[in-house]
């Protein structure tokens, strides 16, 4: 056990050391944006001396490298700045709020599609090359291949517009909270597991029809082990490790995906404030979005990188005897 | 009939693919009593295996089976899958080749076996754990408690495979299947496994089927041989029968290509079998060997049966000592009488290797070749062998240049070059070649054959042009019996003989003056290496170049060596010349090596000396004799404590031990 707690250290170390470096990254790509914060700020019919005398007193004119200091101490003490285009707002009382509308979409999102997308892979995989594979697959094709502005719009127009049983856009009327308009989430939910349907269930598919061509689940159906606690006992833990990887690694893609998703149905997330922010070029904000995305990003990797070599004793075990 | 635990009648199988119908087995009946053992023997692609899952009934969804097989007065082919549950690995148990892939890698031993004694048994988890502890205790196992919390990966091929062995007695069967169990594992092992077999046999008393292309290890476990070709039985008989009067010509190639004791290339050129096995459609008829047999004549299509040629003993042809076509004459290629020059030449060291050592690691250091210090003479070949883990391989790919010493020096030709193939000039570069164990995975998939050869001959500047380039390629091919056809063809269309035909071309047409044979023929049919054994002593003796022959393999490491090295745990345990090191006075060792090695003939016996455990950790400084730990013939705690001396017996033996020459 010893081990595996070093491997956390060094998984979280690792962790922090791309947080440093992404964050300088970020700082740098927003620095060579075209437009002055000041000018921003100040607007188009500002005078010279009142820009002037802003990009002073907001440290404007300071190196870049004395700037992007300040901005790091600022943010690991948790203060992310104040909003530009929202003028006095601190983004910290905005961004959270957000953040939090969004995870509990992804995390809607998350509880439909895995294991949707695992159990029909399974099947597909068990049943490789039948009608009921053909169907899985088609049905995995078919969503995979449309974006989630396009599925979105079908949903919409089906359960919206025809059926009326869900709200045509996601919003969240003044004064209540998402937890009583819960009814919103699940349009942009189900947009979101039909992208990922496709990719996960393949992949499913294909890890698992390797897994039961392999030698040990023949050895263990020699053994006389009936069928499906071969498939559940012997086969399903192996073959969902590739899978665990791809999932792992498709939560900060999901996170960037919701931008899309979100815009459409107008859901108050994270992702349709990054939109916001880029629109009206709110530097302060845009980066404080994009280093949430990226901590959610190398956090979701480790956690997959945890999970995987808990439930693979060849890395658990990395080095141990022959 | 009542007396027999399996009857195999009339059963065909065959595999309906997009290419057509094909025979796997056909016709095939035999039958096999209580607490007998039989041996299946044949080259690989001869429906060995789909004969023993047919048993298990196990096999793939485009087979049509006819035919019954009488397991205890079943039919186990008219059973329903949920009934054959019952069957497999309860009364009929079957062990793989592969232990290791046939170990799930996500559970820990302990669960692997003890869900056998659950299902099967009907037992309480505690109650399968102590079952499980018993059968590994039957097999030798040492610390068994250690043992099944272990996963896969943590122990070694060996006691994997007697892991496996343990999981098939679980619920002592009546019948056990054995499909190549050792040909994955050292010799030293597989002596240990074959027998621990042999004394569950005599423990247990259940029924066998021994499935080899190895005809030693058949002889130590079976009572009856039968002798397979293409899906079809050729020969079946008691296992003195087949031995003493191979009748079919099939079984009688099968023997003669195997490299064994006494046979070395000076007075025996190995009998090799020409092709290969063919894939065989539904509706051919005759002898299945036809086209590879060299008795073969007009009578063979009509007068093609099965008969009795002995006692017990039936063959589906008995033209094996037929005289109308004489036996071809195999003549060993001798040394061409040289001038006085190339005496000379011969004299020379061509490369010598000053206490090579490499250590892999930084922190933990594996010392996995430690201070080697041995030459080649030019022209001749040196044989390296070894169990797996000993260096040997590491050996030559520092000679080769894969990788960089740690220290010591490689001295070629008056040169150092103690360095990768990056830092090396040209000219080395073409004088020291390499042959791969797998040529299937060694040779570029999507090159062709003249590209292949082409390559080296490009890029070391041997012939810029390339019209006379491509003459040279197709004379090289020649010269390893392939056709002018080959230039086009790529890997993947090649058997894997022909594969290691074209690796062997490859290294030699620039004129090498080394060539560093890692495990050439490990991968090949037996009947395959006879025939690249051949090809590379033939074409050693007219390029003279010189051989670093790397193998586990004592009879084909003696069969074609000059000189000898054996090595243990990176380190030199004897040296000599072939027939000095293959004759007494050994070291501990070598004597232990030389004893697992399964011998072909059954009038002899031998008593394998059994090594148990492992090689010693590599990254533990080793003070004393490496073999220590393992040595039969340990004097006393000096083994253990001071480094073995040197023990000069003649100027080109010597053996690293506490026993003096005298003594051993």
């Amino acid at each position: 056990m010893n081990n595996f707690i070093q491997i956390i250290i060094r998984k979280v170390g690792s962790l922090l050391a791309t947080l440093l470096v992404m964050s300088f990254i970020i700082f740098m790509l927003v620095e060579i944006m075209p437009g002055d914060v000041a000018q921003m700020i100040l607007g188009q019919s500002a005078t010279e001396e009142s820009v002037a005398a802003l990009r002073e007193s907001r440290g404007l004119n300071d190196p870049v490298l004395v700037r992007y200091g300040r901005w790091v101490v600022n943010v690991i003490q948790g203060d992310l700045g104040e909003s530009i285009y929202m003028q006095g707002v601190t983004i910290n009382s905005i961004l959270w709020r957000r953040v939090g509308h969004s995870l509990i979409l992804a995390f809607a999102a998350f509880i439909l599609f895995v294991p949707l997308s695992i159990f029909f892979g399974v099947l597909a995989g068990v049943k490789e090359k039948t009608v009921t594979d053909s169907i899985i697959s088609f049905f995995g094709l078919a969503t995979m291949a449309l974006p989630e502005f396009v599925s979105g719009v079908f949903l919409i127009s089906i359960f919206a517009v025809q059926m009326k049983v869900f709200p045509i856009v996601s919003v969240i009327p003044i004064g209540e909270s998402l937890f009583e308009n819960l009814d919103i989430v699940i349009l942009p939910a189900l947009s979101i597991t039909f992208v990922m349907f496709g990719y996960i269930s393949r992949m499913q598919r294909s890890s698992m029809i390797i897994v039961m061509n392999s030698d040990y689940i023949r050895a263990a159906t020699l053994k006389g082990m009936p069928r499906r606690y071969v498939i559940f006992r012997h086969a399903l833990k192996n073959a969902l490790l590739p899978t665990i990887t791809i999932i792992g690694m498709n939560m900060g893609w999901l996170f960037g995906g919701l931008i899309v998703v979100e815009t459409l149905f107008g859901f108050p997330g994270m992702g349709s404030l990054l939109m916001t922010a880029i629109k009206t070029r709110d530097v302060p904000l845009i980066e404080a979005c994009v280093l949430l995305i990226t901590v959610i990003y190398s956090v979701s990797t480790m956690i997959t990188d945890l999970l995987y070599s808990y439930l693979n004793p060849r890395v658990r075990f990395a080095g141990g005897q022959r | 009939m009542k007396d027999n635990i399996l009857d195999i009648q009339n059963l065909n199988i065959r595999f309906s693919t997009f290419d057509g119908l094909f025979t796997a087995v056909n016709d095939v009946s035999f039958s096999l009593g209580y607490d007998e053992s039989i041996g299946i023997i044949g080259e690989s692609g001869c429906g060995k295996s789909t004969l023993s899952y047919s048993v298990m009934k196990y096999l793939p969804s485009n087979a049509q089976v006819d035919g019954k097989v009488i397991f205890k007065g079943d039919d186990l082919l008219q059973k329903s899958d949920k009934e054959m549950e019952a069957v497999r690995g309860n009364r009929i148990a079957m062990v793989f080749q592969n232990p290791y892939s046939s170990l799930n890698p996500a559970h820990t031993i302990g669960f692997q076996l003890d869900e056998v004694g659950i299902h099967h048994q009907k037992l309480s988890k505690a109650d399968a754990r102590k079952a499980s502890l018993e059968a590994l205790e039957l097999m030798n196992l040492g610390d068994v408690k250690a043992i099944v919390n272990r996963y896969p990966h943590q122990i070694s091929g060996g006691i994997q495979q007697r892991v496996c062995i343990a999981m098939a007695l679980l619920c002592k069967p009546d019948l056990m299947i054995l499909d190549e169990p050792t040909t994955a594992l050292d010799v030293t092992t597989e002596a240990v496994i074959l027998d621990s077999i042999k004394a569950l046999r005599d423990k247990l008393h259940m029924s066998l089927i021994y499935i080899s292309h190895d005809m030693g290890v058949i002889n130590k476990v079976a009572e009856q041989i039968i002798v397979m070709y293409n899906g079809e039985i050729v020969e079946k008989g008691p296992k003195q029968e087949i031995f003493n009067h191979p009748t079919h010509p099939y079984t009688r190639a099968l023997i003669n290509c195997m490299p064994r004791k006494g046979v070395v290339k000076e007075n025996t050129k190995l009998n090799s079998i020409k092709g290969y096995v063919k894939k065989r459609g539904a509706s051919e008829k005759g002898c299945p060997f036809a086209d590879r047999c060299e008795k073969k004549n007009d009578t063979c299509e009509q007068l093609y049966r099965m008969r009795e040629v002995g006692p017990d003993h039936i063959a589906a042809c008995d033209r094996a000592y037929a005289t109308d076509i004489p036996d071809k004459v195999v003549k060993p290629v001798k040394k061409v009488k040289k001038t006085v020059e190339e005496v000379q030449d011969e004299e020379k060291e061509i490369i010598s290797l000053d206490s090579l050592t490499k250590v892999y690691g930084t922190r933990k250091k594996v010392y996995a070749v430690n201070g080697i210090d041995v030459s080649v003479q030019s022209g001749s070949v040196l044989g390296i062998v070894g169990e797996s883990g000993c260096g040997k391989s590491t050996t030559g790919h520092m000679v080769s240049g894969l990788y960089k010493p740690t220290a010591g020096k490689i001295i070629f030709n008056g040169k150092d070059i103690s360095l990768t193939w990056k830092k090396r000039d040209k000219e080395t570069l073409k004088d020291i070649q390499l042959i791969f164990q797998n040529p299937g995975r060694s040779l570029n998939p999507s090159h062709t054959v003249q590209q292949i050869i082409d390559r080296p001959m490009k890029k070391l500047g041997m012939e810029s042009d390339k019209n006379k380039r491509k003459k040279i390629i197709i004379d090289m091919l020649k010269k390893v019996d392939l056709g002018k056809e080959y230039l086009t063809k790529k890997p993947r269309q090649l058997s894997g003989g022909e594969q290691q035909r074209v690796a062997i071309a490859r290294a030699l047409t620039i004129h090498p003056q080394l060539v560093v044979c890692d495990e050439p023929t490990s991968a090949l049919d037996v009947s395959v290496q006879a025939s690249v054994l051949n090809l590379l002593n033939e074409l050693q003796i007219e390029s003279h170049a010189a051989y670093m022959f790397i193998s586990h393999d004592l009879n084909v490491i003696n069969y074609l060596s000059d000189n000898i090295m054996v090595m243990y745990a990176g380190k030199i345990a004897e040296y000599g010349t072939r027939d000095e090191v293959m004759a007494p006075p050994y070291h501990p060792y070598t004597e232990a090596l030389l004893s697992a090695v399964p011998e072909v003939d059954p009038t002899k016996r031998n008593v394998a000396i059994e090594l148990e455990g492992n090689l010693p950790n590599p990254s533990k400084k080793i003070t004393g004799c490496p073999f220590a730990g393992r040595c039969h013939k340990q004097v006393g705690p000096i083994c253990e404590q001071q480094a073995p001396p040197l023990v000069q017996v003649s100027p080109t033996h010597y053996y690293y031990c506490h026993i003096s020459a005298m003594d051993v």
